[in-house]
C-alpha cells in the first residue's frame, strides 16, 4: 500500500516537466553546419578576431582532431556527430546592444520568463549579469558601476578587442587548447562568454552573473570564460544555464579558467539546469564542460559550488591547482540524476605549494534510473610540505533502479600530507522518515526536509540569490521521490 | 601494444610445446582460451586502469628460466615453530608432502586433473579476458595443490602451506592453488613463502578458494620475503548462501614487488566476508593490493580494513573496489584504508572505489595518509619514552587493529614479532 503510494509519487516526479522547455521565435543568423578550417576562419572572422587568437584556434582544431575519444569515463559515450552540430548562432538583429530598449523584445522576454529580467535588474539585488544567447552575449548589465571601481565584466570578444594584453596573456594558460578532446573542441570553435579581470586590491561591488541559453536547434553552445583575480581582489560569480525541449541531444562544452594571484580569492557558482531529455532519456544537454582555476600567488583562493539538476549527460571536473603556498581550494558539489540521465562529476586538487589546503563536500542524490559518478583527484607533489585535504563526498538513493559510484584517485608523494577520505551511500532512513511523519508532516515534505538537510553544507555556500534558486530546484526535483 | 621481452617469447615457445602434448580435452581447451586472453594484451602496461600505478615491465625483463633448479632446502624467515599445523611443502612450485589430515584431502593438482571436481572448478571463476597475469597461470600452470575440505568436517588444525623456492638461477613459477570448502566445512589455511638463493624470482600464483553453503574458510598470506623476490598473485574466491571468508594479508619489507590481487564473488545471499591487510613497506618496495568485492546477492555483509606503514622510498597502491549489483539490497558493505608515511620519499596511491546500483544498503569507505600524529608523540616523549620507542610503539599500535584480527595465537605473535623486527631494521637506516 505505502509502497503502491509511493511508487504513484514517484512516477509523477519523473513525468515532471521540464519548465524552461519553450523555444523563443527569434530571427537567427547561423552558421552552416559541420566542423571545418573554415567553420573557424568563419567564427574569427565574424568576431573580427586578431591573427594571433586566429592562429591559436586553427592549433587546437588540428589538437582536436588528433585525440581520440576518452574511454575512461563511467557511462557509454553517445557517438556525437561533430559535423551535425552548427558551431555559431546569433539573433539576427545586431550583436551587442547599447541599451537594453535595443534589445528585441522577444529577446528580453525570454530572459524574462526564465527569472532573469535584464530590464528590473537595478531595482533588485544589484547582480551584474551577462546573458549569453546561443553564440554570443546579449546583454551585460551594470557596466558603468563596475567600471568605477575598475572591474571589467564584459564578454569574451569584446574584451579580445579592448584588452587584448590581458587576454592574450592568460587565454589558455589554465586549460591549454590541447587539455582534452572538448576543450580542444572549445579552443577551436568558441563563441562568446564572459570575461572578467578584478585590479589589484578591489573588492567586487556586487555579484557577478552569467546567464547560458541554447535556443537554437541542431546548435552547440561552445563559450569560454575566463576570470583574472588580480592581488589582493575578491570576487563571486555566478552562472546559470537552460535551453529548450527538443528530441535531439545538444552539445555544451564550455571552458573556464580562473586565475588566481597573491591574496586574491575567487568564488564560482554554477546553477546548472540544462533541459535533461524526457523520462525515456531522449534528447536532453550532453555537458562535457572543463572549468579549472589556478591559485598562482601564495593565499590565494579559489572556491567551486555548483548545483547541478540537469543535463541528460553531465561530464566535469572543475578543478584547482593550488600552486601558491598558503593557498587553498573548495569544492562543493550537490549533483542531482533522475530519470535516465547521468552526471560523472567531481573534483581534481593538485597540492604544488606549501601548506596548501582543499576541501571537498560532494553530495549526490540519484532517483529513477539516474547515474551519479564521483570521480575525484587529490595530488600532492613532493615539494607540498603541510597540505591538507578533506573529502566527503555522500551518495543518497531513491528508488531501487538509481546507482550511485564514487572513485576517488589519492596520490601522495609527501609525507607530511594529510589526506583524509570518507564516503557513505545509503537511502533515506526510514526511522527519519517515520519520525517525521509521526509529527505529522507527510512523507513528499519529509523527503524533501530530509534531502534539503543532507545538501545544506553545499547550499550554505551559495550567494543568497541562488541558494533561494537552487532550493527551489532541489524540491522540485525531490518532489515525490519517496524511497 | 604488446610489450615483448624474452619471457614472452619463452612462455609462446612453453605452450606451443605444450600444445602438442596430450591433455584432458577439457583442459586443453580451458588452457587454449587462457593463453588467447593472455596473448590478447600481454602483460598489462601503466596504461591500463587496473595497472596504473605498478609498472611490471621492468621486472619482467631478467632472464628468467621456466625450468627451477635443484629443489630449494633453506630455512624459513618466518617462524611458525609454535603453530600446531598440518603441513605442505611446495617445492618450486611443485608439491612434495601431502600430511593426511580427517576430512582433508590433498593432492598435487597435476595428478588429480582428471577429477570430476578440478573440471568443474578450475578457472571456472575468473574473468580471464581482464587478468592477464591469471590467465597466463591457467594457460600454463603445470602443478600445484588441490585441497578439499569434506562435508561437515571442522578440521582440527590449521594448514601450513609453505611457498619454498630455491632461486640458484633467475626462474619464473607459475603455482596454482584450488581450495574446495564443502558444505558446514571448516578450515583455516595458512600460505607463507621461503626463498633460496639470490637470483630473481618471479612467482605468478593463482589461488581459487569456494567456499560452499554455511561453510568457513580463513585464509592467511603472510609475505615476508628477501628483495630478489617478485610476486604477483591473483586469488578469487566464490562464496555461497551463509558461508563466511575471512581473508588476512600481510606485506612485510622485503620483496620488491607485490601485487595481491584479492577478488570476492558474493554469488549467494547471507554471506560475512572480512578483508584485513597489512602492509609494511621499506626500502624501494612496491606493494600493491587489489581488493574487489562483487555483492551480487541480497544480505551480504563485507568489511575490509587495510593499512599500511610506508619507510624509505617505498610506495603502495591500495585499491578497493566494492560492487553492489541491482539485486543486492539489504548489502552492508565497509571499507578503509589508512596509510602512514615515515619518510618524505614514500609514495602513496589509494583509490577506495565504490559502484553502487541497489538503493537500500549501507555502504561507506574511508581512506586516509599522513604521518605521525605529533601530539601522540609529545605524550609519549614527555613520559620519558625515547623517540624510537615511541615511534615503534605508535606503528605498533596502528598496526594493532589489523592484527588483532587473527584468531590464531601463533600466527598473531609469528606476525608481530615480524613487525616488530622489520621496524627495527627500518629505523636504523632513517
Amino acid at each position: 500500500m505505502e509502497n503502491n503510494k509511493s511508487n504513484d509519487i514517484l512516477d509523477d516526479y519523473i513525468d515532471k516537466e521540464y519548465e524552461f522547455g519553450f523555444v523563443t521565435d527569434i530571427e537567427m543568423e547561423v552558421a552552416p553546419k559541420g566542423l571545418n578550417e573554415d567553420t573557424i576562419h568563419f567564427i574569427s572572422a565574424k568576431k573580427e578576431e586578431p591573427q594571433w587568437l586566429r592562429d591559436w584556434r586553427m592549433k587546437a582544431y588540428h589538437s582536436f582532431l588528433k585525440q581520440p575519444e576518452p574511454t575512461w569515463q563511467n557511462f557509454e559515450l553517445p557517438k556525437v556527430d561533430f559535423q551535425a552540430i552548427s558551431y555559431y548562432a546569433a539573433p539576427k538583429s545586431g550583436a551587442k546592444y547599447k541599451s537594453l530598449d535595443e534589445v528585441d523584445p522577444a529577446l528580453l522576454e525570454t530572459f524574462e520568463k526564465l527569472g532573469i529580467p535584464l530590464s528590473e535588474q537595478k531595482l533588485l539585488s544589484g547582480v551584474a549579469v551577462d546573458a549569453v544567447f546561443d553564440s554570443v552575449s546579449v546583454a551585460t548589465t551594470f557596466k558603468e558601476t563596475l567600471k568605477e571601481h575598475g572591474v571589467i565584466f564584459c564578454s569574451i570578444s569584446e574584451a579580445v578587442k579592448e584588452h587584448p594584453e590581458l587576454v592574450q596573456k592568460y587565454l589558455g594558460s589554465v586549460v591549454p587548447y590541447s587539455d582534452n578532446l572538448y576543450a580542444a573542441l572549445n579552443a577551436a570553435a568558441f563563441s562568446d562568454g564572459s570575461f572578467v579581470y578584478i585590479p589589484k586590491g578591489v573588492r567586487c561591488p556586487m555579484e557577478l552573473s552569467t546567464y547560458f541559453r541554447i535556443n537554437t536547434q541542431n546548435t552547440g553552445q561552445f563559450e569560454r570564460t575566463l576570470i583574472i583575480a588580480d592581488e589582493g581582489s575578491y570576487v563571486s560569480y555566478l552562472e546559470g544555464c537552460t535551453a529548450p525541449k527538443r528530441d535531439e541531444n545538444q552539445l555544451h562544452a564550455a571552458v573556464v579558467e580562473l586565475i588566481a594571484l597573491d591574496h586574491a580569492e575567487i568564488k564560482y557558482s554554477t546553477v546548472q539546469n540544462w533541459y535533461p531529455g524526457d523520462k525515456d532519456g531522449k534528447g536532453g544537454i550532453y555537458n562535457f564542460v572543463t572549468k579549472r582555476g589556478v591559485c598562482k600567488g601564495a593565499h590565494a583562493k579559489i572556491s567551486w559550488t555548483q548545483v547541478e539538476t540537469g543535463s541528460a549527460i553531465t561530464w566535469k571536473y572543475p578543478s584547482v591547482i593550488l600552486q601558491g603556498d598558503h593557498s587553498s581550494g573548495e569544492f562543493y558539489s550537490v549533483a542531482v540524476t533522475r530519470n535516465k540521465q547521468v552526471a560523472d562529476t567531481g573534483t581534481k586538487m593538485f597540492h604544488i605549494g606549501k601548506n596548501t589546503r582543499s576541501r571537498i563536500i560532494s553530495k549526490g542524490i540519484s532517483a529513477g534510473e539516474g547515474q551519479n559518478t564521483y570521480r575525484g583527484l587529490v595530488q600532492v607533489g613532493s615539494k607540498a610540505e603541510n597540505a591538507r585535504n578533506f573529502t566527503q563526498c555522500d551518495s543518497l538513493l531513491i528508488g531501487d533502479r538509481c546507482g550511485a559510484h564514487t572513485f576517488p584517485y589519492i596520490e601522495s608523494k609527501n609525507n607530511t600530507a594529510m589526506i583524509e577520505h570518507e564516503a557513505t551511500t545509503s537511502k533515506i532512513g526510514e526511522d527519519q522518515l517515520f519520525y517525521l511523519n509521526q509529527r505529522g508532516i507527510e512523507t513528499e515534505k519529509a523527503v524533501a526536509l530530509i534531502v534539503n538537510g543532507y545538501a545544506r553544507e553545499v547550499l550554505n555556500q551559495l550567494p543568497m540569490e541562488f541558494a533561494v534558486e537552487a532550493q527551489k530546484l532541489l524540491s522540485i526535483s525531490l518532489e515525490g521521490s519517496v524511497g | 601494444m604488446i610489450i615483448t621481452t624474452t619471457l614472452y617469447d619463452q612462455l609462446s615457445a612453453q605452450y606451443a610445446e605444450r600444445e602438442t602434448a596430450t591433455a584432458e580435452p577439457w583442459l586443453s581447451r580451458l588452457r587454449a582460451n587462457a593463453f588467447a586472453s593472455f596473448t590478447a594484451n600481454g602483460f598489462p602496461t601503466t596504461k591500463n586502469e587496473e595497472w596504473r600505478f605498478t609498472n611490471v615491465t621492468p621486472y619482467l625483463k631478467e632472464a628468467y628460466q621456466l625450468q627451477p633448479a635443484a629443489p630449494a632446502n633453506g630455512g624459513s624467515a618466518i617462524d611458525l615453530s609454535a603453530l600446531d599445523a598440518y603441513e605442505v611443502v611446495i617445492n618450486n612450485g611443485i608439491p612434495v608432502e601431502l600430511p593426511v589430515a580427517k576430512g582433508l584431502s590433498i593432492h598435487s593438482l597435476k595428478e588429480a586433473a582428471n577429477s570430476p571436481i578440478v573440471q568443474q572448478y578450475l578457472g571456472q571463476s575468473i574473468n580471464l579476458s581482464q587478468q592477464g597475469f591469471a590467465a597466463l597461470n591457467t594457460a600454463l600452470f603445470t602443478d600445484g595443490l588441490l585441497i578439499e575440505v569434506d562435508k561437515n568436517a571442522s578440521i582440527d588444525k590449521p594448514l601450513l602451506i609453505t611457498h619454498h623456492y630455491n632461486a640458484a638461477w633467475p626462474f619464473f613459477a607459475q603455482p596454482r592453488l584450488l581450495l574446495i570448502a564443502q558444505r558446514s566445512s571448516k578450515l583455516s589455511v595458512i600460505e607463507r613463502y621461503v626463498v633460496d638463493g639470490q637470483a630473481a624470482l618471479f612467482v605468478n600464483g593463482v589461488t581459487e578458494c569456494v567456499v560452499a553453503e554455511n561453510a568457513q574458510l580463513d585464509h592467511y598470506h603472510i609475505q615476508a620475503t628477501p628483495t630478489n623476490f617478485h610476486l604477483v598473485n591473483f586469488t578469487q574466491v566464490s562464496q555461497k548462501a551463509d558461508s563466511l571468508y575471512n581473508n588476512h594479508t600481510y606485506t612485510l619489507p622485503g620483496a620488491s614487488l607485490v601485487r595481491n590481487n584479492l577478488h570476492l564473488d558474493l554469488q549467494a545471499s547471507n554471506t560475512e566476508s572480512h578483508l584485513f591487510g597489512l602492509y609494511l613497506a621499506g626500502g624501494s618496495q612496491l606493494v600493491d593490493n587489489h581488493t574487489l568485492v562483487n555483492h551480487a546477492n541480497p544480505h551480504c555483509y563485507s568489511n575490509e580494513l587495510y593499512k599500511g606503514v610506508l619507510a624509505d622510498s617505498a610506495r603502495a597502491v591500495f585499491n578497493g573496489k566494492i560492487m553492489v549489483q541491482l539485486d543486492a539490497q539489504k548489502t552492508n558493505a565497509f571499507q578503509q584504508n589508512n596509510n602512514m608515511l615515515l619518510s618524505d620519499k614514500a609514495v602513496v596511491d589509494s583509490k577506495p572505489q565504490l559502484e553502487i546500483f541497489a538503493d537500500d544498503v549501507k555502504c561507506s569507505h574511508g581512506s586516509t595518509l599522513g604521518s605521525f600524529d605529533e601530539n601522540a608523540l609529545f605524550y609519549l616523549k614527555a613520559r620519558g619514552i625515547g623517540e624510537d620507542s615511541a615511534r615503534n610503539m605508535l606503528v605498533k599500535a596502528f598496526a594493532f587493529d589489523v592484527t588483532q584480527q587473527m584468531p590464531i595465537a601463533a600466527v598473531r605473535d609469528c606476525v608481530e614479532a615480524l613487525i616488530t623486527q622489520k621496524m627495527e631494521s627500518l629505523y636504523d637506516r632513517v
